[in-house]
């Protein structure tokens, strides 16, 4: 069992209109692993997270998460889509983070990360809070418990954002460019809990612009560009060995200057609208 | 005229001791309101054909009171039925499959369209169109079925005519609400595992709220001015009351007056406590 790929990604194709967002692209993320996906703006790394957690539907190529097939199956011969409560729990044995963190307005603190275990999972209400209380705990907001989101700051509910997804004990936490909508000093606080996941032996994929934590934080770094995954390996032969003219061109945007680029985060913001 | 401001020493100047300019015009404007309003009191006491004591002893009349209590409850009927359906046809307008998106707007485009008097009359004559409403497979055979007129009563008809317009301007309203929350919520939601209907019930509807409920309560004040129409279909609100009373003594406008009271002091209470309700959810809870 342990050779399946936790996350198996092959040949996957999306299309917005015109414009091909993910042009083949495959990827294994095995058990404990993390690997750091960076690359320009467009790239087409946010939409491979969001593709990968369904968010997006895709075009093509197929998806596995621990060997199953994912948003689709086998009926007579023929592939169809699952329904959407079957998408719905497969949806839930994975964690994602979000840019704009997107913490329930309308719940406090505490109810954010309880209701998904209670609602999805069919924890016990005093057991999920149980759980709920450790996890905030462990991203160091134990005592804002019953804090509304909109009280707290952008690290704050970030790390909320975190707890959160972490409830559902998923097999995979996706991380799309969680610190990019962060003032610059709030971005440590953020990353020091992602770190503090990836030594823990989480399985993780992080869309980031940080090129130092992505070096730091991963075991595999992947570079994407125009929807492909251009190069792939480990934090040193990508950041000290580009192969590709591609990528040292795009390293060296980031040696030149500091690595929070207000203008780059806008772009991106923009196209994930 | 320029070389004035210089001759004033800086250090002398002191805005606080400033004199509030004159304004004539606010003069004028105020003394034209005081003889409008001493115009009209004196046209409300001294004309004798308002007959303030057949007001007085109409106010409180049984069967005015009956009345009201009509309208009070099919308006509450009619907001209820319409808030649900407008739900429903919101959700339909937002579901993206086409067949149903078209139906629902369709609907709503058809029946803000018409206005509820007409609507009112229509259903109270259903029973022309329709004689019987069966119960069967479409094209088919049919197992029972009901003689419209007996099923179709003034308050039956007020209900469909009023719910149905009600449920157009409803299903608006909600659709405005759930657009105005952020997608990130809906994303959250799934991500977290949600199915579609838990999302929107769990997360989007109480959201919209914040968006929907001003609006409501001013749909809730219009229903229940509107519910006046059905007086057309005799049914006995505070209005078909009033004229009830006034067919056989003759006292129209005393029994009108009795009428706009009791709309003014229900409508009244109602704004303040929509005032209340934007308050509470008007303001950015984001």
């Amino acid at each position: 069992m342990s050779d399946t790929p936790v996350l198996r990604i092959r040949d996957v194709r999306k299309r917005f209109g015109d414009h091909l967002a993910l042009d083949g692209v495959s990827l294994d993320v095995h058990e404990g692993e993390v690997v750091t996906v960076i690359g320009p703006s467009g790239s087409g790394k946010s939409t491979l997270a969001r593709c990968v957690h369904q968010l997006e539907g895709i075009d093509g190529g197929a998806m596995y998460l621990d060997g199953e097939l994912l948003g689709y199956e086998m009926h007579r011969g023929h592939l169809r889509p699952l329904p959407d409560r079957r998408v719905a729990a497969q949806r839930g044995r994975m964690g994602m983070v979000f840019q704009q963190f997107n913490l329930f307005a309308h719940w406090s603190v505490l109810r954010n990360v309880v209701e998904a275990q209670v609602l999805v999972h069919g924890r016990r209400p005093e057991e999920a809070r149980g759980e709920a209380l450790r996890l905030l705990e462990r991203v160091g907001l134990a005592g804002k418990a019953d804090a509304h989101p909109r009280m707290l700051s952008g690290g704050q509910q970030q790390r909320v954002a975190i707890a959160r997804a972490l409830a559902t004990n998923p097999r995979i936490m996706l991380f799309d460019e969680p610190t990019s909508a962060l003032d610059p000093e709030l971005v440590d606080e953020v990353l020091s809990v992602v770190l503090d996941l990836a030594r823990g032996g989480m399985t993780m994929i992080i869309v980031t612009h940080e090129m130092s934590f992505a070096r730091e934080v991963a075991d595999r770094c992947v570079f994407m560009e125009n929807g492909q995954i251009i190069e792939t390996g480990t934090p040193e032969e990508i950041f000290d060995n580009p192969a590709s003219p591609r990528l040292r061109a795009f390293l060296s945007r980031f040696s030149g200057r500091a690595a929070h680029t207000p203008d780059e985060r806008e772009l991106e913001e923009e196209s994930t609208f | 005229m320029s070389v004035a401001p210089q001759a004033v020493a800086p250090r002398t100047v002191d805005v606080a001791a400033a004199r509030p300019r004159v304004r004539p015009l606010r003069w004028v404007a105020g003394a034209v309101l005081l003889v409008l309003v001493a115009q009209f009191a004196w046209f409300l006491v001294t004309n004798e054909r308002f007959e303030w004591p057949v007001v007085g002893t109409y106010l409180l009349d049984p069967n005015i009171l009956r009345g009201l209590g009509m309208t009070l409850l099919l308006t509450v009927i009619v907001m209820l039925l319409g808030s649900v359906f407008g739900v429903l046809l919101a959700a339909g307008r937002l579901s993206g499959f086409r067949p149903v998106v078209w139906a629902c707007a369709v609907y709503v485009t058809v029946f803000r369209s018409i206005p509820p008097l007409v609507q009112l009359i229509f259903w109270f004559n259903l029973g022309y169109l329709l004689p019987r409403i069966p119960l069967g497979v479409p094209f088919g055979p049919t197992f029972v079925s009901w003689p419209t007129n007996s099923v179709i009563s003034s308050l039956t008809a007020a209900i469909i005519g009023l719910t149905l317009h009600e449920a157009a301007y409803m299903a608006e309203i909600v659709r405005a609400g759930v657009l105005s929350v952020d997608g990130g919520q809906r994303d959250a939601a799934r991500a977290m595992g949600f199915t579609a209907a838990q999302s929107f019930v769990k997360v989007v509807l109480p959201q919209a709220m914040r968006v929907i409920i001003p609006p409501t309560g001013g749909q809730f004040i219009s229903v229940l001015k509107g519910t006046s129409l059905v007086s057309v279909i005799a049914l006995s609100d505070l209005l078909y009351s009033a004229q009830v009373i006034y067919n056989r003594t003759y006292e129209i406008v005393p029994l009108l007056i009795v009428v706009c009271a009791w709309y003014l002091a229900v409508v009244t209470a109602l704004s303040l406590g929509q005032r209340r309700l934007e308050q509470h959810f008007g303001k950015g809870q984001r």
